[in-house]
């Protein structure tokens, strides 16, 4: 039967070895990291926009490679998701956006601090992660079967902003209304109207005014009329 | 009770009770803010109430761990503490920092950095503080001639601890360099030194509740703690997986990872036939309650539910999601918790020369805790397990599935509201021991427990 000794050697032996093992392996690991996370692109604004985040404690509500909090969206893509126009609204006023949905603090950043963020999300957004977050292999093809319109005609603002609140073809968010048909119920004309300025529209409505240019404009409203319900396309 | 020091113990873990009460109210907080009730989001916003919820927990496990060790220390090296006053000092000092910072936490003043949340300068504070808990420890084992293997590893759990505390503050400005020495602190204080704490505070009350020989049971504490440095080092690499660190954390993360629960299981195993073996009653069958059950919800926490969680293929789903939040629950509950807790329970009578421990009332708040955390736990794995499903695997908008999964929080609002009657109740019976103060009895320790190097078997009454 085993002794105390053996048992004492046995702790002693395997804790010596593994341990010999960790650091081997975390020598090698920061040898690879400036690497893998691109490090010569972290400028000094992407670096102001880490310890923003870490001042304000980011991570108490959303994750970042998938670790903090489970309150708020993971950020690791987020420039790629929403793009920098919606990370610039967000965080001017991030009840803007979600009218009456979960709340996010206004963290009153002045414009270099929002410009710092923006940048290490971008930053952390190419960071090599071994394919974290995944891609939602299960929603792939239901897209391709329910989709009006392939996404690959979808505007970027749309495919970044609109689906933040409105759903299109099964897949975006719950808070406004789903657009599928949006083209039949309503001509371009009223939706241009709307996109500049709905409160203008309708005094009341949740949908916030976005910071469109000309050029987005005029895509979402081509794109919006082109959202016709099947019925009209089959006439 | 042996030695006049032992009471500054009693400070400690009614700083254990009072930090674990507004730890449960700062999780009822957050339940309800998931549920969809975010009425105190301007005054406690989400963030705030999650680091002061995970602090409060490292506070107050550690208050425990400093608690305990004050107490078995002089008992297993048969003399006074070295410097009473200093502990008492200490505990003050701990508390008034940990105070600073939750009342930080509610100002915007924080490092956001999962639980390292703690500002920097109090940092410095923290360290301060526990050495001179480690010098008090030290000295006092260093001036005894007798050096026990439970006190040993005690001792060397702490100070491990305290030194595995610097690698969180290393500066840095790539943020998974951040990650990879954030980890270096949370899991090798969680899933390695704080198991050899565990294992040596497991022991020192199993030789004292069991009447098992004192060499069978410190050979088990030697070959369950070297299982866990063997898999918990190199476990480290489970969360290495996706912060941008190379591939082959993967495979040897998850590999190891897959070991941790022997672990667990070993200390399951070792704690419920210790129990049984013992030849000897003792009267305090509570505490001897949370001591197995400590060790059992620790294997279904920490070790099943870890191991559930740290398979690589799983994890790229699972990581970021409420399930981390599932396994983190019980494996803080059983492991460190409880432990708290068991040693709690067995050193109370001896400090007050009170018998609460013989109310129904001690095994009402053991059970209903447990009952309470484990459906809290399944919740928490319906939440985490739809969210990964509908976010992840299918693609949903984030805040779509978050009102989706609202009516689990429900769930686990009521869960929790049982959980915290059992936590209530053992809190109420902390208040009723009193003050240790009560006159001991001649040798009233000797009654209920064995001097050491007893054989087992032999009744109490026999021997005194």
């Amino acid at each position: 039967m085993l002794s105390k000794s053996a048992a004492k050697a046995f702790f002693l032996g395997g804790t010596a070895i593994t341990l010999a093992v960790f650091l081997s392996l975390t020598w090698d690991t920061f040898q690879q990291i400036p690497g893998r996370t691109n490090a010569a692109a972290l400028t000094d604004q992407v670096k102001r926009g880490k310890h923003l985040g870490e001042d304000n404690n980011c991570m108490g509500c959303h994750t970042l490679f998938g670790e903090g909090a489970y309150y708020a969206p993971e950020l690791t893509k987020v420039y790629e998701r929403r793009g920098p126009v919606f990370i610039r609204s967000q965080l001017k006023d991030p009840e803007a956006m979600f009218p009456g949905q979960r709340k996010m603090t206004n963290y009153h950043f002045t414009d270099d601090e929002v410009e710092a963020l923006v940048a290490f999300f971008e930053w952390a957004g190419k960071v090599d992660l071994n394919g974290f977050p995944a891609k939602p292999t299960l929603g792939a093809p239901a897209q391709v079967l329910v989709a009006a319109a392939p996404s690959a005609q979808r505007p970027q603002v749309f495919s970044q902003i609109c689906v933040t609140c409105h759903a299109l073809g099964g897949l975006g968010g719950t808070v406004g209304p789903a657009l599928d048909g949006v083209g039949t119920r309503l001509d371009a004309a009223y939706l241009e109207k709307w996109l500049k300025d709905p409160g203008a529209v309708k005094p009341g409505t949740k949908m916030p005014k976005l910071p469109l240019d000309d050029a987005q404009l005029g895509e979402l409203v081509t794109f919006l009329s082109s959202q016709k319900t099947l019925k009209e396309v089959a006439q | 009770m042996k030695f006049q020091s032992q009471k500054v113990a009693w400070g400690f873990f009614a700083t254990c009770m009072l930090l674990l009460s507004l730890q449960v109210i700062y999780g009822f907080i957050m339940g309800f803010a998931h549920a969809g009730y975010d009425g105190l989001h301007s005054v406690i916003p989400f963030n705030a109430a999650r680091a002061t919820h995970t602090n409060l927990l490292v506070m107050w496990l550690l208050a425990g761990f400093m608690g305990a060790a004050y107490w078995i220390i002089p008992d297993e090296c048969d003399r006074e503490l070295a410097w009473p006053k200093l502990a008492w000092v200490q505990l003050v000092a701990l508390v008034v920092t940990g105070v600073t910072a939750i009342i930080g936490f509610h100002l915007n003043w924080w490092e956001g950095r999962k639980f390292l949340e703690i500002p920097r300068p109090l940092d410095f504070l923290v360290v301060i503080d526990v050495l001179l808990f480690i010098g008090n420890i030290g000295w006092t084992v260093w001036k005894s001639p007798k050096k026990s293997t439970t006190s040993m590893v005690l001792f060397f759990g702490l100070l491990a601890a305290a030194l595995l505390y610097l690698p969180g503050m290393i500066p840095t400005d790539n943020q998974t360099v951040d990650s990879y020495w954030r980890w270096w602190v949370v899991h090798l204080w969680v899933e390695g030194v704080w198991e050899l704490i565990m294992g040596a505070i497991l022991s020192y009350l199993l030789i004292k509740l069991t009447g098992v020989d004192r060499e069978i049971i410190e050979k088990w504490l030697y070959v369950i703690v070297g299982f866990t440095f063997l898999s918990g080092i190199l476990g480290t690499g489970h969360h290495y997986y996706y912060i941008g660190t190379p591939r082959y954390w993967l495979m040897v993360g998850g590999v190891f990872s897959a070991l941790e629960p022997l672990a667990f299981l070993g200390m399951a195993i070792y704690a419920f036939t210790m129990a049984k073996k013992g030849g000897r009653t003792h009267p305090n069958r509570v505490a001897l309650l949370w001591t197995v059950g400590c060790a059992f919800m620790s294997f279904v926490g920490a070790g099943f539910l870890g191991f559930a969680h740290t398979l690589p293929q799983v994890n790229l789903y699972t990581h970021g999601t409420l399930v981390t939040a599932m396994h983190g629950h019980m494996a803080f509950w059983g492991a460190y918790a409880m432990l708290v807790l068991a040693i709690i329970s067995y050193t109370l009578p001896l400090m007050t020369g009170r018998k609460v421990y013989e109310h129904a009332s001690a095994g009402f708040a053991f059970w209903t805790s447990n009952i309470g955390m484990t459906a809290m736990t399944l919740a928490f794995a319906v939440a985490g397990v739809s969210q990964v499903v509908l976010e992840r695997r299918a693609g949903m908008d984030f805040l779509t599935v978050q009102k989706e999964i609202e009516v689990h929080f429900v769930g686990l609002i009521l869960a929790a509201c049982l959980f915290t009657v059992g936590i209530g109740t053992f809190v109420w019976n902390f208040i009723r021991y009193g003050l240790p103060n009560a006159p001991l009895k001649a040798g009233g320790e000797r009654v209920v427990t064995p001097p050491p190097d007893v054989s087992p078997g032999v009744p109490a009454v026999a021997r005194s």
